[in-house]
C-alpha cells in the first residue's frame, strides 16, 4: 500500500481537472438531442385556491407538445424532505411563486409564449405575509393543520426562578431577514426514459431524497427511478429540496421523450427556498460577576409555504439559542411557522446564524450593563470541558471555543494594533 | 432569445443615419449593448430592429487639438479609462475607472452612458462638470448641444428620432486645475452609483480661481451645481473650506431630494465624498495639470 | 427574420453559422457550437460566469449580440489549454484550492487571464480589481486571488528564464 493516509495532506480534487477546463457537465450542458424544453407556470397571486386552468391557447401554439396541470400529476401530489406538503403542480397557491402549469415544448420560444396564453382562475385568499397575522386565531389555515408547523422547546433548570433573583437582566428583540443562497448555477437537468426506468440528472444535494420524491409523485416503485447527480454550481442548502425533478420525471414519463429545463435567474430566486427569517425575544441573566444565569427565549421562524427543512432549522436553533456558553437555567421555545411567503429552508448553519446574532449581541449588552469587556465576559462563561449544554449534554472530551477565543483576540491584537486591549 | 425582425451594421454614419432616419423610431441605435441587451432579453424594451454602430470607424477614437479633446461616442469605459491623451482630465478617466466591472468597461461606451439618460451614470457626472458638449447627427443634418441639457429625466433625452451622438468635445480646465472623481456605492464593483461627485479646481496663486462641481444620483439627471462652486470660488485651500463644503453639499442635496426616502441616508453621505474628494485635490496626491 | 451570417474566430478555429441576430454570443457559444465551459449565471451582467475573452477584452458573453461578435476573435474556456495541457492559471486554480463548485471557475479563469496579459505582475489590489466583475460564492476569494498571484509568478519565472 503506497498511499494509505491522506489525513493532514492536500488531496488534489478528482474533478478539479475537468472543472477548470469548462469540460464538467452542470444540468444545462447536458446535450441530449431532441429533448423538449419544459417552463413552468408560476402564480402571481400569493394565496388562493385555483378553480380552473383552460390551457386550450397553449396547445395552438406551434412546437407545443403539452401542457401539465396538478390533474395529471399520477402519484401523491406532494413532496417535502420533513413533512410532505408542497405539491408538484398546486391547486392551492400558497405563495407567488407556487406552480401551477408544466409546458413541455419543442423550443423554448414555444414554452414561453405558452406560459402567457395560460388563463387560470384563482378565487384569492388574503395573504399572510408576517407570523403573528399567520399566529392569529383566526388566521386561515395554510396547510390543513394550521400554521404553526411545529414547536420546540430546551428546559433546564428554573429559568424563571433565576430571572427574578440575578443581578442582571437584558432583554431585546432580535429580527433577521431572508437570505438567497444565490449559488452561481440556477436549478437545471435533464431527463429520459431508459429502458422502462426513468433517469433524472440535475443540479442537487441530495439525490437519495429526491429519487424518493419523485417516485412517490409520480407513482413508481423506487426502483424505476434513478437520479444521476449532475456536476453541481452551489448549494449551500438550498439544492437540498426538490426543484426541477418533479416536473423533469413527470414529462419525461408522459411523453416518453426527453426532456430538458433551466431556471432562469429570477425564477431561481423566486420559486427556491431561502434562509428563515426570524424573530427572537430573548432574555439574559448574569450575575455580578459576569457568569450567566439563565436564558429565556422565544424563536419564531419564517418557515414561509412549506416547510422544508423548517422543522429542524427550528429546531437547531432552540438547541444553540445559548450560543457557545455554559447557561445553567434555559427556557428556549422555537416555533416554525406557515406564511405566505417564499418557503425557507436550508442554509449554512440551519438557524444557528440567527441564533448566534441574537445570543452574541446580549453578551456585548451584558458585558456593558456589567462594566466589563466583551472579551472577559465570554472568557467567564464559555463552554469548558466538563460544562452541561442546555440540552443536559456533559461535554466529556474536548472542547474548543476557549482556545478559539484567545485565538481570535490575540489576532485581532495583531491585524488592529489599535483594538483597545483589555481595558475599557 | 428576443425577436428582430431587422440588424443593421453599417460601415459609415451616413449609412446608419439613413437607416434610422427612415425609421422612426422603429430601430434603435446599438452600441456597446450592456444595458441594451438584457433589457431586449427581459423584453422591458421591444424595437423592431436594431443599428448596430461598432462598425462606423467616425464614432471611434480620443483625440486632442489644442486645448480641446474629442471622445468618439463609442468609445469604451475601458479605452477612456486607459488614455494618455485624458491623462490632463482625471475626473472623467476616474468615472470610467469606476463603471460596473472590467466585462462592462470593455464594452459600454460613453455615448451609450449619456443616451441611456441614468441619473447615476458616472461619466455624465464628470461631462457636467467639464461642460462637455455632445455633437449630434442626423440625416437632417448636425447640432451640438450641452451633454446635461441633452438629458431630461430618469431614460429621457432630447435625442430627435434618426439622431445619434456623434462624439463628445470639451476644453481641458486651464492651467493649474485639478480634478477627480469619487463614487458612492454599496460596493466596488458592479453598483451603481448611490451618489457620485465630480470636481474640477482651479487654482490662481493659491487661491481657487475657478470651481466646477457637478453631483450624480442626486435628482433625475447629472448637473453642476453652481451654488456648491460659490463656496469654493475665491478660497484658499484649507481643513476649514472642506467643512464648509461639505456642509454646503449637504444642504444642497437636502434641497435637491426634497422628501424623497432617499434624503436622509445621502444627505449624510455626501459629507463623506466631498471631504475625500476635496482632501485629495487640496492636500493629496492629486495632480496638477497645464 | 433574415439570419446573420456570422463570421468568428473561436479558440483558434474560423467558425460560420448563419444565427438569428437576437440571439447573444453566450447562446451561439453554447448551443450552437456547444462550447458549454461559458456558463449562464444571471443573464444581465453581474455575475461574470459567461466571461469570455472578445478581440483581447474581457466581456460578459450573455451582453453581447451574437452580430456584435461579427468579424471578431473569441476565447473561451476551451480555448485555454493547449493540446489537453493545462494552462499556468488552470494549474495554479487547481494547486490553490481555488475551485469548488466550479461553475464561476472558467468566467474567473478568463478574467485572470486577461488582467495577466495586460499586467504580468499584479497586486492583490489589482488581481481583486480584475476579477471583480466575476461572483464566487463558495470560495470567499482569497485561494482565487491566491491561485492568480501562484500563475503570475510561474508566468513571470518562465519569462525570466526564457530571457536568460
Amino acid at each position: 500500500m503506497s498511499e494509505t493516509c491522506v489525513v493532514g495532506k492536500s488531496a488534489p480534487r478528482v474533478d478539479g481537472p475537468a472543472k477548470v477546463s469548462g469540460k464538467s457537465q452542470y444540468g444545462a450542458d447536458i446535450d441530449i438531442p431532441g429533448a423538449l424544453f419544459l417552463k413552468v407556470l408560476r402564480s402571481k397571486t400569493p394565496h388562493g385556491m385555483v378553480k380552473r386552468i383552460d390551457v386550450a391557447e397553449a396547445l395552438k401554439i406551434p412546437g407545443v407538445v403539452r401542457v401539465f396541470t396538478h390533474a395529471d400529476v399520477p402519484g401523491e401530489n406532494s413532496y417535502g424532505i420533513i413533512v410532505k406538503d408542497q405539491p408538484a403542480l398546486t391547486d392551492q397557491v400558497r405563495f407567488r411563486g407556487d406552480a401551477l402549469a408544466l409546458v413541455a415544448a419543442e423550443t423554448e420560444e414555444a414554452a414561453k409564449q405558452a406560459l402567457e396564453v395560460i388563463k387560470v382562475e384563482i378565487e384569492e385568499l388574503p395573504p399572510l405575509y408576517d407570523v403573528w397575522s399567520a399566529m392569529a386565531e383566526k388566521a386561515q389555515a395554510i396547510h390543513a393543520k394550521g400554521n404553526i408547523l411545529t414547536v420546540s422547546r430546551v428546559k433546564k433548570g428554573d429559568a424563571a426562578a433565576a430571572l427574578r433573583t440575578a443581578a442582571v437582566v437584558v432583554s431585546r428583540r432580535y429580527t433577521t431577514q431572508r437570505v438567497e443562497h444565490s449559488y452561481i448555477e440556477t436549478e437545471a437537468g435533464v431527463a429520459y426514459m431508459d429502458n422502462g426506468i426513468l433517469v433524472i440528472k440535475a443540479g442537487t444535494q441530495n439525490p437519495h431524497y429526491d429519487r424518493r420524491d419523485v417516485s412517490r409523485v409520480l407513482g413508481l416503485p423506487m426502483h424505476k427511478v434513478r437520479i444521476i447527480q449532475a456536476a453541481t454550481g452551489g448549494g449551500f442548502g438550498g439544492k437540498l429540496d426538490i426543484s426541477v425533478q418533479c416536473f423533469l420525471g413527470l414529462a419525461a414519463l408522459k411523453l416518453g421523450r426527453p426532456v430538458r429545463m433551466v431556471y432562469d435567474r429570477r425564477e431561481s430566486i423566486a420559486a427556491t427556498g431561502k434562509r428563515h427569517p426570524f424573530l427572537v425575544e430573548y432574555t439574559s441573566a448574569a450575575d455580578r460577576e459576569g457568569k450567566l444565569l439563565a436564558v429565556k427565549a422565544k424563536i419564531i421562524g419564517d418557515t414561509g409555504a412549506y416547510a422544508s427543512y423548517g422543522p429542524a432549522t427550528l429546531n437547531r436553533a432552540a438547541v444553540h439559542a445559548t450560543g457557545p456558553y455554559e447557561v445553567p437555567n434555559v427556557d428556549i421555545e422555537a416555533l416554525c411557522v406557515y406564511t405566505n411567503n417564499p418557503f425557507s429552508g436550508a442554509m449554512r448553519g440551519f438557524g444557528t446564524p440567527q441564533m448566534a446574532f441574537a445570543a452574541e449581541s446580549q453578551m456585548d449588552l451584558l458585558a456593558q450593563e456589567l462594566e466589563l469587556t466583551p472579551l472577559e465576559i465570554r472568557r467567564r462563561n464559555v463552554l469548558r470541558p466538563g460544562s452541561l449544554t442546555a440540552t443536559g449534554q456533559r461535554l466529556d472530551h474536548s472542547v474548543g471555543i476557549s482556545a478559539t477565543l484567545e485565538a481570535a483576540w490575540e489576532k485581532a491584537g495583531r491585524v488592529m494594533p489599535g483594538l483597545g486591549g483589555e481595558v475599557k | 432569445m428576443l425577436n428582430l425582425s431587422a440588424y443593421h451594421q453599417p460601415k459609415s454614419l451616413p449609412e446608419a443615419l439613413a437607416l434610422l432616419g427612415s425609421s422612426g423610431r422603429a430601430l434603435r441605435p446599438l452600441a456597446g449593448g450592456t444595458d441594451l441587451v438584457p433589457a431586449l432579453t427581459k423584453g422591458e424594451t421591444e424595437p423592431l430592429g436594431l443599428v448596430d454602430l461598432s462598425r462606423i470607424p467616425e464614432l471611434r477614437g480620443i483625440s486632442r487639438v489644442d486645448n480641446q479633446i474629442r471622445i468618439g461616442s463609442l468609445s469604451t469605459f475601458g479605452e477612456i479609462e486607459n488614455s494618455p491623451l485624458l491623462l490632463a482630465v482625471p475626473l472623467l478617466r476616474e468615472a470610467a475607472a469606476a463603471v460596473g466591472s472590467p466585462q462592462i468597461r470593455s464594452q459600454g461606451t460613453i455615448g451609450g452612458n449619456i443616451a441611456n439618460a441614468s441619473p447615476a451614470a458616472d461619466t455624465v457626472t464628470a461631462l457636467a462638470a467639464l461642460d462637455a458638449v455632445a455633437r449630434l447627427e442626423s440625416a437632417a443634418g448636425s447640432r451640438s448641444v450641452q451633454v446635461s441639457e441633452l438629458l431630461c429625466g430618469v431614460g429621457q433625452t432630447k435625442l430627435l428620432p434618426g439622431e445619434v451622438i456623434k462624439e463628445i468635445l470639451f476644453q481641458v480646465p486651464p492651467q493649474g486645475s485639478r480634478s477627480g472623481f469619487v463614487k458612492l456605492g454599496r460596493r466596488k464593483a458592479l453598483a451603481i452609483a448611490r451618489m457620485n461627485l465630480a470636481l474640477v479646481i482651479t487654482f490662481e496663486a493659491g487661491r481657487i480661481s475657478r470651481a466646477r462641481v457637478a453631483l450624480g444620483a442626486v435628482g433625475p439627471n447629472p448637473s453642476r451645481r453652481p451654488a456648491l462652486e460659490l463656496v469654493l470660488l475665491g478660497q484658499e485651500p484649507s481643513r476649514t473650506l472642506i467643512d464648509e463644503f461639505a456642509m454646503a453639499a449637504s444642504k444642497e442635496v437636502g434641497q435637491m431630494l426634497g422628501t424623497r426616502p432617499s434624503v436622509s441616508y445621502k444627505r449624510e453621505a455626501v459629507k463623506g465624498i466631498a471631504r475625500d474628494l476635496l482632501q485629495r485635490l487640496f492636500f493629496g496626491a492629486g495632480q496638477v495639470v497645464g | 427574420m433574415e439570419k446573420f451570417q456570422l463570421k468568428m474566430k473561436v479558440n483558434g478555429r474560423t467558425v460560420t453559422v448563419a444565427v438569428e441576430p437576437g440571439l447573444r454570443l453566450l447562446d451561439v457559444l453554447r448551443d450552437v457550437l456547444h462550447l458549454t465551459g461559458t456558463k449562464e449565471g444571471c443573464g444581465e451582467g453581474e455575475c461574470g460566469a459567461c466571461s469570455v475573452i472578445l478581440d483581447g477584452e474581457l466581456v460578459d458573453s450573455c451582453l453581447v449580440l451574437a452580430p456584435q461578435a461579427h468579424g471578431k476573435e473569441v476565447v473561451t474556456i476551451e480555448g485555454i489549454s493547449r493540446e489537453g495541457e493545462l494552462d499556468a492559471l488552470q494549474r495554479a486554480f487547481l494547486t490553490a484550492g481555488a475551485v469548488q463548485c466550479g461553475y464561476c471557475t472558467p468566467g474567473m479563469i478568463l478574467a485572470a487571464k486577461a488582467l495577466l496579459s495586460r499586467n504580468p505582475n499584479p497586486g492583490r489590489q489589482e488581481i481583486a480589481r480584475g476579477i471583480s466583475g466575476n461572483l464566487c460564492r463558495c470560495t470567499g476569494y482569497a485561494k482565487i486571488v491566491k491561485a492568480v498571484e501562484l500563475a503570475a509568478a510561474e508566468l513571470q519565472q518562465k519569462e525570466g528564464a526564457a530571457g536568460v
